[in-house]
Parts: structure tokens; C-alpha cells; sequence
């Protein structure tokens, strides 16, 4: 139940920013990044009280409403509704549809495994159910994990032979798609598709939603070209430079076997929220240190040595 | 269910359900020998004592008559001593003494007489004896002037009472056709519990569970509770659908206070997935943890059709009341106020009545959050609003959610529509609503009309409603409405049209 602030023009209900995303749903995320790509001016409204729900998230403008469970998605509705369109002119490549496959089915059954099954739903609960009373938050979390489970065809009998098929799964789609990828900017040579907006979100679900010990996770890492696309593209459709709040995603450790060492990267490209809101802490620290020493030692000098005595503390 | 809690008026309770009896030597003393007894009609299976010989019966008559001519006269002193309970092997002693405890404070026997029929009517109202007779007997000898009160009680043979009934629930809001099991007296503190099953005029369901209780810890105020599972179907209206599955609380404290607790999970859903953009915006969960205070005045001579009296109702709701930020959070406070002026011919009377309401949400970001839809007002409806207590809800002219605030629907280019009843708005509420009317009622001049309980009634009525952010059947009145005003998308109806009244609970 949130307000709007404008009913004219265009707007994409998702569900809640988190984790530095603008949208921290994995099936609202390549809807935005779809409609940043094709540089649509839009609204983002929140609906945070339905995660159960298969409508969302919807685009609507006036009395047009897009819905995710209608005409296979809501990016495919807004191609086939005229709304905007960016892959005229790609159905024809041979490519296409087996990278479709790919990202829409083998990554988004990695990515729902992950989320639910091999992280526990760690990731979910501040996904989802942030604005949840936590009685109906717990209901619902089950109830969604037993969902995802049958949609994945996970049984007690089968759940390591499946969990190891998707992983397998996922890392030849990393494969493929890395070496599809290159160093371009975008999967198809300089245009920005659908299957971007797609893979993109997957990416940056992996990278900075999924907790560190995510084997998906670690499996992504390993392939930098595909971290560094993403962290191009996120750069162009998320935030604007100067207010970034999320790290860059190439300050992750590029490898999982080096869980150890310092996460910080020598060349910085921004300065991060975090990093800014520690130097004026340090500062204001430091000011209130110098400030206290002063007063002390003006205090120390007003009183008279006989009537006082104080231990020097450290 | 039907309310126990509203209980049979004594006055009505035939005076012949107390049984008196009398030794002749306790009353006055012993100067006069009586022997008062007249039998006592019960309504169910008779368990007095077998009729003594024709002459005992005949003195006894006369005795009675005398008796009473002495009470005419006079009020004639007595004391109760004590109060016997007999005949209940399942029901506690406190539970029973409790409903007859008024005796206690007579002082002649007139007052006895007639708090013995108030607590006949009370034992009754508790719905698990199949008879209740109470007899007036003399007290120990030692002590003049003193009566025990007897009190025999047949508890009901079979515990198990099924039943078919029209009713109104506050959390269904409209009427409905229920079907329930009873189990009366499991633990012999008058409790009654039921399973039932409704099924609403409006597509609502609800299926609960119920316990209700005479007393609460020994206080005269009686509590109900319900675990339900109800749906509500607004789709036609507002494009959405109401689950709730919940438990309230509710306690009568007094005549005209009464307090209630309703702790439940709500879910909207739009599943043609239709709605407006405002419906839209309130599609989800929620909790509700509200508490709720009616203070009820009721002084009018009929609830269905009055001609005399007033009545005033204010009902103040405050939700959100948990640990948990998330529940919803909510104020809402409905007021009704209804005056009726006798005029002397034909029965007829003036009707005057205003009612309003407000709603808005509380905690932090309140101003830019709407309201729940479910929380808001409507107007519009076969309710008349000369019986709904309900606050701002009924009005004349209007279809069931067919005034103020509205927005366009989803347009999709397919044509699946139903057709003829399709509309393209939501009425999506207000978070102010207020009506007024002034009613005129009155008799035909024709008897057959006015046997039958058939009355005209010629109205004025109005009803406005705005954003900040219906229901029983029992009588049948056939309006005219003439629409003086309403705006571009109301729904309204002129004409003739059928209007079921019925008093509110």
C-alpha cells in the first residue's frame, strides 16, 4: 500500500530496494534494468505486502496495465504491446533463442534454487518480507520455499542428484555465456537486448544478494569478464555515479580460493556512501578528541593545584 | 449465531412460570392460614408436582385470590433466605444462583414476584435447560417473613442443537444464511460452542468456530470468541477479494458497552486482475490486531419501524495494537444518532437520522499511506437506513457500493467481459462518509396492509463521502426513489425497488 507520487506517465510496481539494488526481487529486476536499457522514463512504486503474488511486477500507465503472469512476462507483454521493444530484429539470429534458453531457464532455476533451497532463503527474508508482521512473514517463507521446491522437481530422494544437474547446469551456461560475451558491451553486439536486461539482473542478484558462502556465487566469480559487463552495465542503468550506494562489483574477490584477504581494491573508481560517512565519523572523532584535550586542559589550568588532585588517565 | 446475550424481555415472560407456595404459618406472622398456589404453564414438558385433591385445589384458589387482593392493597413484606437449585447434574451451582442472584435483593413479595421472572427469563436466555420452573417456598419455620426460592432446572437431554438461521456478523458485514452445530454445556459453566458454516448474499463465506460465555469470571457480562476463516467477494463492486482468517473477542460489559478484539491475517487479491489503480496499491497481506469499543443507546419502541424514542450509537477502533510495527495501524470512529417523533395518525412517525464516520492510519509516514480499503466507508445498498445501527452504510437510491470516490478500471483490448452487469469503475472508498435522511412511515388506511405489518414510508435522504483516504432481511418495503442529485459515475436507481429492514445487533 504505498503511495504514488505522480499517476501520469509510466511506472514499474516491484517489490522493495535492498542490498543496493533498486529492486531486490530477481523477478522485478530484469523489468527494470529492461525498461533503464531502453532509456523509458519511468516511476518505481513498491508493493512490499504480496511476496506470494505472481503479478509482479507490473508496469501501468493510465488504464494499461502489464502484469508478470500474463503473455509469458512482462517484458515480453511490453514487446508484444508495442510499449518498447528491444529485440526487433534479433529473433532472427540463430543465437537468440538458445542464449533465451539458457539465461531464462537454466540461470533462473540456478537462481531459485539458490535463493531458496541452497542459502536457506537467507537472502529472502530481507526480500520479501521486510514490511511482514512476522507471523504471516514465516507462513509465507515456507509456503514459498515448498513452492520453489516443486517447481524445481525436488524430492528427498532426489535433491542431491538435482542440486548437482543445476549447479552443472549453471556453470556451462557461466561458460557459454562468458565466452559468448567476450568483452563486449552487450551480448549482442552494441545494442542492449532483452537477454541483457535478463543476465544483468542475474549477475548483480548473484554477486550482491546471495551471501558469500553462495556456491553460485563463487561459481559467477570465476568468470571476470561476465563481473566486469555487469559492472559496466550497472554503472549505466542503476545509479548514477555520484550516488552509487553499492561497492563496485569488482572489489569482490574475483576468486573464491582467496576467502581470506582483504577485500579492498587499490584502484578505486568512487568513493563509496560507506567510505564517506567513516571520514566524516573520523573526522568529527577526531575533532571531538582535540576539543576535550583543549577543555581539559584549560579546566586543569583555572584550578588550583592544591585544592585538586587528579590522576592522568590514559 | 444467534446472540444468547440478548435476552427475552422479563415483561414479556408470562408471570406464570413462578410457581408460589406457601406455608400457612410463615406469612404474617401465622394469623392467617394460606394456602396460595396457581399453577404454572411452562413452556416446554410440565415438571410441576401432580394437582392435590379438587378441595385442596379449590382453597387453594381461593386463598390465591385472596392473596392477591392483599398484594393490591399493599406491598406485602418477605425475605428471601434461600436461594435451592435442583435438577442440574452438568451445570455448576454459581452459574444458575448467579442469573437468580437478583431475588435475593427483594424486599416484598411483589418484588420477588417479579425478579423471580426476571431470572426465569435469564435461565432461559442461556439456552441449555429445556424448562426452568422457580417456586417460592416457605422458609424455616423459626424465621417469619422468609421464603426460599426453588429453583428446578431440566437440562437439555441432547447437548447437540443444529440449526438453520439468517445473521449478521460484524466481520461478513452483510446477511447471511448459516448453518450450525451446537454443543451446549460441555463444562457446565453455560457455555455453548458451535461450528458454523455461512454463506453470504454477497458471495461471503465464512466458516468458525465459536465459544460463548454467560459470565465472565463470575462478572454478568457476556464473552464470545471466534476462530473464522471468512471470504468476502467485492469483485463486482471494487474489484477485489477479502480473505481473512483470524480470532475476535467479545465482551458485553454492560447494556451499552461492549468491547471486542480481533487479531487476523488478511489477504486482498485481485484474481481478475482487473482492478484500478487505487485497488491495486492495496493488493497483499496484512495483520490486523485491533480493538474495538461500541457505546449503544437504544431507547426507540421498535428497532424494525419505530415511532418513538432515539437511539445513539458511537463506535471507536484502534488497530495496530502489537509489538509488530507491521500490523496494520488504524483509527476509525463511526457515530449514528437516530430520532423518532410520534404524529399520531395512522401510526405514522418522523424519522430523522445523521450518521458519519472517519478512518485514517497512524504511525510513521501515516499522512502519504492510504487507508485500507477494508477499514473505509460505503454507502449504497438494500439496507434501510432507518434500522442499520452500522454507522455511515446505508442510503436510499444507491446500489451496494454505488456512491463516491471511484476510479477506472484496467483496460485490456480482449473482449471478457460478463456483459450486461460489467462495470468499468472501482468504488474504492472513503475515509469521511456521512448520510443523513428524515423518513415519514405510516399505515395504510386499508386493514389488510396494516395486519400484514405493511407500512409506506416517504423519504428524504443524502450522503456525501470522501478520500482523506449493508445487511439483514427481515421485513420488506417497497420505495420509491426519485435521484435529486449524484455525480458522473454513481450508481444510482430511480424507481421502484425493494428494501428489506431489519434491526441491527
Amino acid at each position: 500500500m504505498e503511495g504514488d507520487q505522480d499517476t501520469s506517465g509510466f511506472t514499474l510496481v516491484t517489490r522493495k530496494p535492498c542490498f543496493g539494488l533498486p529492486t531486490a526481487c530477481p523477478n522485478c529486476l530484469p523489468a527494470y534494468i529492461y525498461l533503464k536499457l531502453a532509456q523509458l522514463p519511468f516511476q518505481l512504486a513498491f508493493n512490499s505486502t504480496f511476496p506470494d503474488s505472481d503479478e509482479l511486477p507490473y508496469f501501468e500507465t493510465g488504464t494499461y496495465v502489464a502484469y508478470n503472469n500474463e503473455d509469458g512476462g512482462v517484458i515480453e507483454k511490453l514487446k508484444k504491446d508495442g510499449v518498447v521493444n528491444l529485440d526487433s530484429q534479433l529473433h532472427s539470429q540463430p543465437e537468440y533463442l538458445s542464449l533465451k534458453a539458457l539465461i531464462l531457464s537454466w540461470l533462473e532455476e540456478a537462481l531459485a534454487y539458490e535463493t531458496w533451497v541452497g542459502t536457506e532463503g537467507v537472502s529472502a527474508w530481507k526480500i520479501y518480507y521486510a514490511d511482514l508482521p512476522w507471523v504471516i512473514s514465516k507462513v509465507l517463507f515456507y509456503k514459498q520455499t515448498y513452492m520453489a521446491k516443486t517447481r524445481l522437481g525436488i524430492t528427498k530422494e532426489n535433491a542431491e542428484q538435482r542440486e548437482q544437474q543445476i549447479y552443472k547446469r549453471a556453470s556451462d551456461a557461466y561458460e557459454a555465456l562468458s565466452t559468448r560475451l567476450g568483452e563486449q558491451k552487450f551480448l549482442f553486439e552494441d545494442r542492449p537486448s532483452s537477454l541483457d536486461a535478463f543476465f544483468l539482473s542475474h549477475i548483480l542478484f548473484t554477486i550482491q544478494v546471495l551471501p558469500e558462502t553462495s556456491v553460485l556465487r563463487c561459481k559467477l566469480l570465476e568468470h571476470g569478464n561476465l563481473v566486469r559487463y555487469a559492472d559496466k552495465l550497472k554503472l549505466e542503468c542503476l545509479e548514477a555515479p555520484s550516488s552509487s550506494s553499492s561497492p563496485p562489483l569488482h572489489s569482490f574477490p574475483s576468486s573464491f580460493s582467496r576467502k581470506g584477504s582483504k577485500p579492498k581494491s587499490k584502484q578505486k573508481v568512487e568513493k563509496t556512501e560507506e567510505e564517506k560517512k567513516f571520514k566524516k565519523r573520523a573526522k568529527y572523532f577526531l575533532a571531538a578528541q582535540f576539543l576535550a584535550v583543549v577543555i581539559y586542559l584549560s579546566v586543569m589550568g583555572g584550578v588550583s593545584n592544591d585544592e585538586l588532585e587528579y590522576e592522568d588517565d590514559d | 449465531m444467534a446472540n444468547p446475550a440478548d435476552k427475552p424481555d422479563p415483561n414479556l415472560t408470562s408471570p406464570d412460570e413462578v410457581e408460589l407456595r406457601e406455608d400457612p404459618e410463615d406469612i404474617n406472622g401465622g394469623e392467617e392460614e394460606e394456602e396460595d398456589e396457581y399453577e404454572g404453564e411452562d413452556d416446554d414438558e410440565a415438571t410441576a408436582s401432580k394437582p392435590q385433591s379438587r378441595e385442596d385445589a379449590a382453597a387453594s384458589r381461593v386463598n390465591a385470590q385472596n392473596l392477591f387482593r392483599r398484594m393490591g392493597v399493599a406491598p406485602v413484606p418477605v425475605r428471601v433466605h434461600d436461594v435451592i437449585v435442583k435438577g442440574n447434574e452438568k451445570t455448576k451451582d454459581h452459574v444458575i444462583e448467579a442469573e437468580v442472584d437478583g431475588v435475593r435483593h427483594a424486599t416484598t413479595l411483589q418484588e420477588l414476584l417479579e425478579a423471580a421472572n426476571v431470572a426465569n427469563s435469564n435461565l432461559r436466555a442461556l439456552d441449555i435447560f429445556d424448562s426452568v420452573k422457580i417456586t417460592l417456598d416457605a422458609g424455616p419455620p423459626e424465621l417469619p417473613d422468609t421464603t426460599n426460592v426453588v429453583v428446578k432446572v431440566v437440562e437439555s437431554q441432547s447437548p447437540l442443537a443444529a440449526e438453520i438461521i439468517t445473521s449478521t456478523k460484524s466481520q461478513a458485514r452483510s446477511s447471511s444464511l448459516e448453518g450450525s452445530l451446537k454443543y451446549k454445556n460441555i463444562f457446565g459453566h453455560g457455555d455453548i460452542w458451535d461450528t458454523s458454516l455461512a454463506y453470504g448474499c454477497d458471495s461471503s463465506g465464512e466458516v468458525g468456530l465459536g465459544l460463548y460465555l454467560p459470565r465472565l469470571r463470575g462478572r454478568p457480562s457476556p464473552f464470545t470468541s471466534r476462530v473464522y476463516l471468512s471470504t468476502q467477494d467485492w469483485i463486482k463492486f471494487s474489484s477485489y477479494r477479502e480473505r481473512a482468517l483470524g480470532v475476535s473477542l467479545g465482551v458485553l460489559l454492560s447494556k451499552n458497552h461492549e468491547l471486542g478484539y480481533t487479531l487476523a491475517w488478511r489477504n486482498l487479491i485481485d484474481p481478475t486482475q482487473m482492478a484500478s489503480r487505487a485497488i491495486r496499491r492495496q493488493i497483499g497481506h496484512s495483520l490486523v490486531s485491533d480493538l474495538k469499543y461500541s457505546f449503544k443507546v437504544d431507547e426507540r419502541n421498535s428497532a424494525l419501524r419505530p415511532t418513538r424514542g432515539y437511539s445513539f450509537v458511537s463506535t471507536s477502533q484502534i488497530g495496530g495494537l502489537a509489538p509488530d510495527s507491521r500490523t496494520l495501524r488504524f483509527l476509525r470512529q463511526e457515530f449514528d444518532v437516530k430520532y423518532a417523533v410520534p404524529l399520531g395518525f395512522y401510526r405514522s412517525a418522523l424519522n430523522f437520522g445523521v450518521s458519519g464516520g472517519i478512518t485514517f492510519p497512524w504511525g510513521s509516514g501515516y499522512k502519504s499511506r492510504a487507508s485500507s480499503v477494508s477499514e473505509r466507508f460505503f454507502l449504497g445498498g438494500n439496507i434501510s437506513p432507518v434500522c442499520s445501527l452500522e454507522g455511515p452504510s446505508a442510503l436510499w437510491g444507491f446500489k451496494t457500493r454505488g456512491l463516491g470516490p471511484n476510479e477506472p478500471r484496467r483496460e485490456v483490448e480482449d473482449e471478457n467481459q460478463s456483459g450486461g452487469d460489467a462495470y468499468e469503475r472501482d468504488f474504492v472508498g472513503g475515509d469521511v462518509a456521512v448520510t443523513a435522511y428524515a423518513d415519514l412511515s405510516f399505515d395504510f388506511p386499508l386493514r389488510w396492509f396494516r395486519e400484514r405489518g405493511i407500512h409506506g414510508h416517504v423519504f428524504a435522504c443524502a450522503g456525501n463521502m470522501a478520500e482523506l483516504s449493508g445487511n439483514k432481511y427481515r421485513n420488506f418495503t417497497l420505495n420509491y426513489c426519485h435521484i435529486l442529485k449524484k455525480q458522473e459515475h454513481d450508481r444510482a436507481k430511480s424507481g421502484f425497488f425493494l428494501t428489506f429492514s431489519t434491526p441491527s445487533s
